[in-house]
């Protein structure tokens, strides 16, 4: 086989090339990350399913009878709001260490090493859609069916998807420089976590904070996705669209920064 | 097609060191320059040329496969290269313990830049070359080392690269393997790839390459064809080794041989040999009496020694090696001076030139205390009637 062959001349192959081998890197890699995560247990893959069945579990036990009674659909409201939580602090908390933890992919020639936020990111999400069916599951013993309005999850998973990857390119890059990055990190993600409505209702909440409230992009989320899910209404489109807006920003952003700063970071490892 | 495939302009590379020490160094200029890495680098490579970048450590020689592959920038001057970039880096760094030879050799495959569809393609071929038809679905934690040295290098000239950047690799697997990477690589070579190694051993680069570039602390040493430059590089090596030897001053053997620490003379030197006295003479006649005395001298109390004598031909070979211990000699501690004399009663050698290399051991041969190798030589005479090593008496007598 000739090289001639393998690497086409015209730009608009070559663009074509770039793409199948950008969208191959992310498939491969995500399964290597899944497979090295539960390669070696006895369980396999069915652990990434074990973990959300006994949050349901306690959910639908424990919590709903010591809190449920303000909130209604107590169990699934806070399922919820887990799911979606786990999938962003598991995403930032990979993605961070995305370049200090792959040195060999960073020493490879041509890597487009700007991918690899997208693969941190989708292994999470992974295992969120792993969780998605017994949600479901859960609402449908509850007794709430699926409506129109649940046209917009699509829209909602995108946003939250741009958002963790806009949010992992400039953390990867700063912990290049500044490992104390990912500690600081887990104290930040463990401070959102309580700002944000997973266990109690917003309106709970204290009347001096709730000003900051509407600026915590996960509390958005998580309301878009309980209005759809429990209600059967429309999220509000508005606040959506600025959260896309800002993702989109983010991300476009931080990807250059990255692959500005990323020749750098082999002699900063 | 381009002329070249590879093109260093004056690289220069300086790496900027952050000073360590987290947060307290925040605030203060944390840059600090450090040496140029790379100075002033120039050259090209073109298709099929194959170049070895030689050096101590430490020279740059890493950093610049670094920047040839486009990892890093150079901080002045420019590399261009034209067609995709092979690396053999760290030869299989990058695979996990977990995954199978297959799953891992499909990763690097797609890491290093072929789409799924053309690995799956060549994977039946890459498995075949590195010979692990039969564990290539077993975990790669099982495998040895060379297995998966062989896999990794397997896949890596598999990808087709155009340009390859190859880090002391020749040393993978075992003989017939390490010919099966000299025909791919030529065969790659045929096709037009340009190789970059980076290499310690001067007789690969003389065997391989065709151009070799010697970097000194970051500059261009020497920069010309392979041999020129690995005999430039060997010669250079042995006068830093004779620099670094102990500063005490050659020792003149009887001799008239030099006595040099190292490449004549190897030991610890608590106890030395100071002179070595051949006798009747360095003439002797074949068949006749010969004798060695070694004058020693402890510096400290050595107990039980065991001294060496053997009588070698110039091209190494041994007519004779014995020592005290296989002589039932028993030797006493020894502390100061003194000497020892090893007797032959009929030396019956073949005419020529021969060597008494002499030294004395550890009582358990852990190590020598002072050996002298080659250094006192001595010519053999007569025994014209015959040819060959020995040389002892001989008659001819016809039977009927």
């Amino acid at each position: 086989m000739r090289a001639e062959d393998i690497i086409p001349q015209a730009p608009a192959q070559a663009r074509g090339r770039r793409w199948r081998h950008a969208r191959d890197v992310l498939l491969v890699l995500t399964a290597r990350d899944l497979k090295a995560q539960y390669k070696r247990s006895s369980l396999g893959f069915g652990w990434a399913l074990a973990g959300p069945l006994l949050q349901l579990f306690i959910f639908a036990t424990i919590f709903h009878r010591a809190l449920g009674a303000q909130i209604p659909h107590y169990a699934a409201y806070v399922y919820i709001g887990v799911l979606v939580w786990s999938w962003f602090q598991g995403s930032l908390a990979q993605g961070v260490g995305l370049i200090t933890g792959n040195p060999s992919l960073v020493r490879q020639p041509g890597f487009p090493l700007s991918l690899l936020p997208h693969v941190s990111v989708s292994v999470r999400f992974i295992h969120f859609a792993i969780a998605l069916p017994l949600l479901f599951g859960l609402l449908w013993s509850l007794g709430l069916r699926p409506s129109r309005a649940w046209l917009a999850l699509p829209l909602l998973v995108g946003i939250q998807y741009l958002l963790a990857v806009g949010l992992a390119y400039p953390l990867a890059s700063l912990n290049v420089l500044h490992r104390d990055t990912q500690h600081i990190l887990t104290v930040l993600l463990q401070l959102l976590m309580f700002a944000s409505p997973i266990f109690y209702s917003p309106s709970s909440m204290p009347e001096a904070f709730r000003a900051w409230y509407q600026w915590n992009p996960m509390a958005c989320l998580m309301d878009a996705w309980r209005m759809v899910l429990l209600n059967g209404r429309w999220p509000d489109f508005a606040a959506l669209g600025i959260l896309l807006l800002m993702a989109l920003v983010l991300m476009l952003v931080g990807r250059r920064v990255f692959i500005v700063q990323s020749h750098r970071f082999v002699e900063e490892m | 097609m381009n002329e070249h495939r590879i093109i260093a302009e004056a690289v220069s590379k300086r790496y900027l060191h952050r000073r360590k020490g987290g947060v307290r160094a925040w605030g203060a200029n944390p840059k600090r320059v450090s040496p140029w890495a790379l100075s002033e680098v120039s050259f090209t490579v073109g298709p099929g040329e194959m170049l070895g970048v030689v050096g101590a450590n430490g020279a740059g020689k890493s950093t610049l496969l670094r920047l040839l592959g486009g990892v890093g920038r150079p901080s002045k001057g420019r590399v261009a290269t034209h067609g995709r970039v092979g690396a053999l880096l760290d030869l299989g760094g990058g695979f996990l313990g977990d995954l199978s030879g297959r799953e891992n050799a499909m990763l690097a495959g797609v890491v290093a830049g072929l789409l799924r569809q053309e690995m799956r393609e060549r994977m039946d071929e890459i498995i075949a070359f590195a010979e692990l038809e039969d564990f290539v679905d077993e975990p790669v934690r099982t495998y040895s080392t060379g297995m998966m040295m062989r896999l990794a290098f397997s896949v890596a000239v598999h990808t087709d690269p155009e340009i390859l950047l190859v880090d002391e690799f020749l040393s993978v697997g075992d003989l017939a393997f390490q010919a099966k990477c000299h025909a791919r690589i030529k065969a790659m070579r045929e096709r037009g790839c340009a190789i970059v190694m980076v290499s310690h051993g001067m007789d690969e680069v003389r065997r391989s390459c065709d151009r070799a570039l010697w970097l000194k602390h970051g500059k261009v040493a020497a920069f010309g064809g392979a041999e020129v430059v690995a005999g430039l590089y060997e010669t250079e090596m042995r006068e830093e080794t004779l620099r670094r030897t102990p500063s005490k001053g050659p020792l003149r053997a009887t001799g008239g041989i030099a006595l040099i620490p190292r490449e004549n003379r190897f030991g610890s030197f608590e106890m030395e040999i100071e002179a070595v006295a051949l006798l009747p003479g360095d003439r002797i006649r074949s068949g006749g009496a010969f004798a060695v005395k070694l004058d020693y001298h402890a510096r400290q109390l050595v107990r039980n020694p065991a001294f060496v004598v053997s009588i070698t031909r110039e091209d190494g070979s041994v007519c004779l090696d014995t020592n005290t211990q296989l002589g039932r000699v028993e030797v006493s501690d020894c502390l100061g001076k003194g000497s020892i004399r090893f007797e032959i009663d009929r030396l019956d050698l073949g005419a020529g030139l021969y060597f008494v290399d002499v030294g004395v051991f550890e009582a358990e041969w852990r190590h020598a205390y002072d050996y002298h190798w080659h250094v006192y030589p001595f010519t053999v005479d007569g025994a014209t009637e015959h040819k060959g090593l020995l040389a002892p008496p001989v008659r001819w007598q016809a039977e009927a």
